[in-house]
């Protein structure tokens, strides 16, 4: 690694606030970062830290309410904060640009994958439209793409995920600049696709040397790609270190929690199963297909292809059993949840408690009774118009029980460990893991047999996640209830659930008990599912 | 809320809106008593007087005085079109979202009715109406609701599609709640923000509608203050004393203006990003 004098971005002494109707937010307090040439610098936080708000200000793409101190943000020699528009659109996408995070919105779904690139070498490197296709071309055979000239031709629909954020990753390195900014590009890809795109990252990094700053919330991926780790909480950096000493010794209490917070494979925190004969719940040839025959089809006596959400599922769960479900997005696990919980038609045969669902009709409401399903994102599952003692009353006069309801509510939230004063509130008074603890007081407020838990984690920060999850587990012991966990979170899946079912396009790959899936006879796709998966932090050797 | 009427009275259209609506109210509250003469006291010697201090508007060709007509007729006017949107647009907006809950081919069948109907003119439809059940101002109102109808069900669908997909619906199938339930208390409260921009704006087309409805002779019956009908009593006089017919045109006009500024201002303070 070559490091000259001058770093290629300097910040220092940088704070950032909003103006909004109720005060200035403060966003980013005195900050200071640097990058060294070819250095790769990690920016972790959680929500709301204000990590994108530093990469927009690096960019000097800040909205209208920003007030900004008299910190300065250096590009080389160039100050920044000085560059008017004009000049600004000159030094951005030629001396740094950006990696977004959903390469579905950062590209423009009306051009072709060719045009977006082109432009960039026009713009900036005065190529012709004919030269800069050509250079084009190469750029995308750079970042591993198999047929460049093709590529260039299609529309950001015809490609995957993954192929479009290489395009875009191609685009950023286009013009050879000294720094590229990476806010999250791997979280909206599959688990697999990320590692590839992770390995090739690393690739062009090591070939062009230039500075990266590197934003994510996962610390253990950051423990894998960056030199050096800004930690930074509310606004503030509180610990910047090199990455082998950070993960090694942290200093900072929040350091430490971020880094104790991350799901380890190898801490189970469910008690073994205990044997019992017949199963709670048996799911045979479970099938959902998606789209109707309509009646023009029939008429000009079309063939229908339906879309097939899930094929011919067959699995069944113990009392008590804590089953997970993995699969990367489409792979059918959401749908499999929908069918059983009656939001999505199904064929097939749901054995509940030993009688046979085959329908919605056949759903009563003792069956709906017992099975309970928790959303991925509590914004959306959780009425904003309605009261928190509205939202928990529901269950309580459904499915009725004893004592006052009133008092029954308040006790729930003493169980999900929320002062029960917030009864009178709206969601939109809570915090994101509070208003889940709601939606997980909402399911257990009719004792169910079965809660079926649909990516309740995946939009918490790692260290509200982690209290959350506990909260599941003591339930779980409480109540004997059983689960199932769906997720692509597969090291934390390996610490909670007995056994794990793995799907790929609709179908039921495998089912393996949790300490059998890394096992080397597993299936293909399985072996390759945990190939991709970021070992936590502290676990792999440093 | 106090936030919300702050946003409202800040932009000229809301502040406007709220002033001119409010006004309006005041004479729809308090028309009774504010009113120097009775809406229906003729005064032989007074007719076709052009306004002075004693009649500020004049009086018309029986001698009434055109104020006191104006805000007693406020009460009729403003208050049938107020209710008649009101009806109007929840029916709207309930089978609008039902039609989006229930989705698939009830769905299909409740909007191309709705389409169909909507190709009438709401006009037409609500002279259909009357002409069906006879005319005075409770079919008028009927007429006028069932014109708005349509409408507000295709606006109230778009939204409620959106709703139909938040997991709070679907958390609320999942535990098994009715469709009635779902409709009004959850997918309705969600939907009205939008609606209530609407039915601001529709109110002004309903007084106009009322208006014409009246000088056509098909709502409000003579003597009843009813803006419109003034305006179609008074016109054979409009070259002998033009202000007959004035006054009340500028109401209708100046309730319909008010009544716009307002859903502007609404839609502007419910929507504070856009």
């Amino acid at each position: 690694m070559t490091t000259s004098l001058t770093p290629v971005l300097q910040v220092s002494d940088y704070s950032l606030a909003y103006r909004a109707p109720r005060g200035k937010i403060p966003v980013i307090n005195n900050i200071d970062l640097t990058i060294a040439r070819g250095e790769i610098l990690g920016l972790v936080g959680e929500s709301g830290s204000g990590k994108s708000s530093m990469a927009s200000a690096i960019m000097r793409h800040l909205p209208g309410n920003a007030e900004e101190n008299a910190g300065s943000i250096r590009l080389g020699t160039t100050d920044l904060r000085a560059q008017n528009e004009r000049a600004m659109s000159d030094i951005r996408g030629r001396r740094m640009s950006m990696v977004f995070q959903d390469p579905a919105t950062s590209l423009n779904p009306t051009l072709r994958l060719g045009e977006q690139l082109a432009e960039v070498l026009i713009r900036h490197q005065g190529m012709t439209t004919a030269q800069a296709w050509r250079e084009g071309e190469a750029r995308l055979a750079q970042v591993g793409l198999k047929t460049p000239a093709e590529m260039m031709r299609r529309l950001p629909h015809e490609v995957s995920g993954g192929e479009k954020q290489r395009v875009v990753i191609a685009t950023a390195f286009a013009c050879n600049p000294e720094l590229i900014i990476f806010d999250e590009p791997t979280t909206a890809l599959d688990v697999i696709t990320a590692r590839q795109i992770l390995d090739l990252f690393a690739e062009l990094q090591a070939q062009t040397g230039v500075a990266s700053l590197y934003i994510s919330h996962d610390l253990a991926l950051l423990s894998q790609t960056a030199n050096r780790v800004a930690v930074l909480q509310k606004g503030t950096v509180v610990e910047q270190e090199e990455t082998v000493r950070l993960f090694r010794a942290p200093n900072h209490s929040y350091t430490k929690a971020l880094i104790a917070a991350a799901p380890d494979p190898d801490k189970r925190l469910v008690q073994p199963l205990e044997e019992s004969g017949t199963p709670l719940v048996s799911v045979q040839d479970l099938s959902v297909k998606f789209g109707r025959k309509s009646w023009v089809d029939s008429l000009l006596r079309r063939d229908f292809q339906p879309v097939v959400g899930n094929q011919a599922i067959t699995l069944d769960l113990q009392p008590g059993e804590v089953l997970g479900i993995v699969g990367e997005s489409g792979s059918g696990k959401s749908t499999l949840a929908k069918a059983m919980t009656g939001l999505n038609r199904f064929d097939g045969l749901i054995e509940f408690d030993g009688k046979p669902v085959r329908g919605l009709s056949d759903m009563d409401r003792g069956y709906r009774r017992d099975v309970q399903i928790i959303f991925q994102h509590p914004d959306a599952s959780l009425n904003p118009r309605q009261r928190i003692s509205e939202i928990l009353g529901r269950p309580v006069r459904l499915y009725g029980g004893s004592g006052n309801p009133r008092e029954r509510i308040k006790s729930m939230l003493e169980r999900v460990r929320l002062p029960a004063h917030y009864i009178d509130r709206f969601p939109h008074e809570l915090s994101g893991g509070e208003k889940q603890r709601i939606a997980i007081a909402r399911a257990f407020l009719s004792n169910p047999r079965l809660v079926i838990c649909d990516e309740i984690t995946s939009a918490l920060d790692v260290s509200v996640q982690a209290s959350v999850i506990d909260l599941l587990m003591e339930l779980h012991r409480d109540t004997g209830a059983a689960y199932v966990f769906i997720t692509h979170d597969i090291n934390l899946v390996r610490q909670i659930a007995h056994r794990i079912a793995v799907m790929y396009r609709g179908d039921l790959v495998e089912i393996s008990d949790a300490e059998r899936i890394t096992d080397p006879d597993r299936a293909d796709y399985t072996r390759a599912l945990l190939a991709a998966v970021t070992p936590p932090a502290f676990t792999h050797s440093l | 809320m106090t936030d919300f009427l702050g946003r409202l009275l800040r932009t000229p259209q809301g502040f406007l809106g709220c002033l001119i609506v409010g006004l309006i109210f005041v004479a729809v509250l308090g028309g009774h008593w504010l009113t120097p003469f009775g809406p229906e006291d003729m005064q032989a010697l007074a007719r076709y007087k052009a306004p002075s201090a004693e009649h500020w508007l004049g009086t018309d060709q029986y001698g009434r005085d055109i104020l006191s007509r104006l805000l007693d007729g406020a009460r009729s006017t403003v208050v049938m079109a107020v209710a008649a949107t009101v009806i109007g647009t929840l029916g709207g907006a309930i089978l609008g979202t039902g039609s989006a809950y229930l989705g698939g081919r009830a769905d299909e069948f409740i909007m191309r009715t709705v389409d169909a109907v909507m190709a009438i003119p709401s006009l037409l439809l609500a002279l259909l109406v009357v002409s069906l059940l006879g005319s005075n101002s409770a079919n008028a109102l009927l007429a006028i609701a069932i014109a708005f109808m349509p409408s507000m069900a295709r606006i109230s669908r778009s939204v409620a599609l959106t709703v139909r997909k938040q997991e709070y619906v679907s958390a609320a199938i999942a535990r098994g709640e009715g469709s009635g339930y779902i409709v009004l208390r959850e997918m309705l409260p969600n939907v009205i923000a939008p609606i209530v921009v609407e039915m601001t704006i529709r109110v002004s087309f309903a007084v106009m509608l009322f208006a014409t409805l009246s000088f056509l002779g098909l709502g409000a019956q003579p003597p009843a203050t009813d803006w419109g009908l003034m305006v179609s009593e008074a016109r054979q006089y409009l070259h002998r004393s033009y202000w007959i017919l004035l006054w009340p045109s500028a109401a209708i006009a100046l309730t319909a203006i008010g009544f716009n500024l307002l859903g502007d201002g609404l839609r502007d303070a419910l929507n504070p990003r856009t």
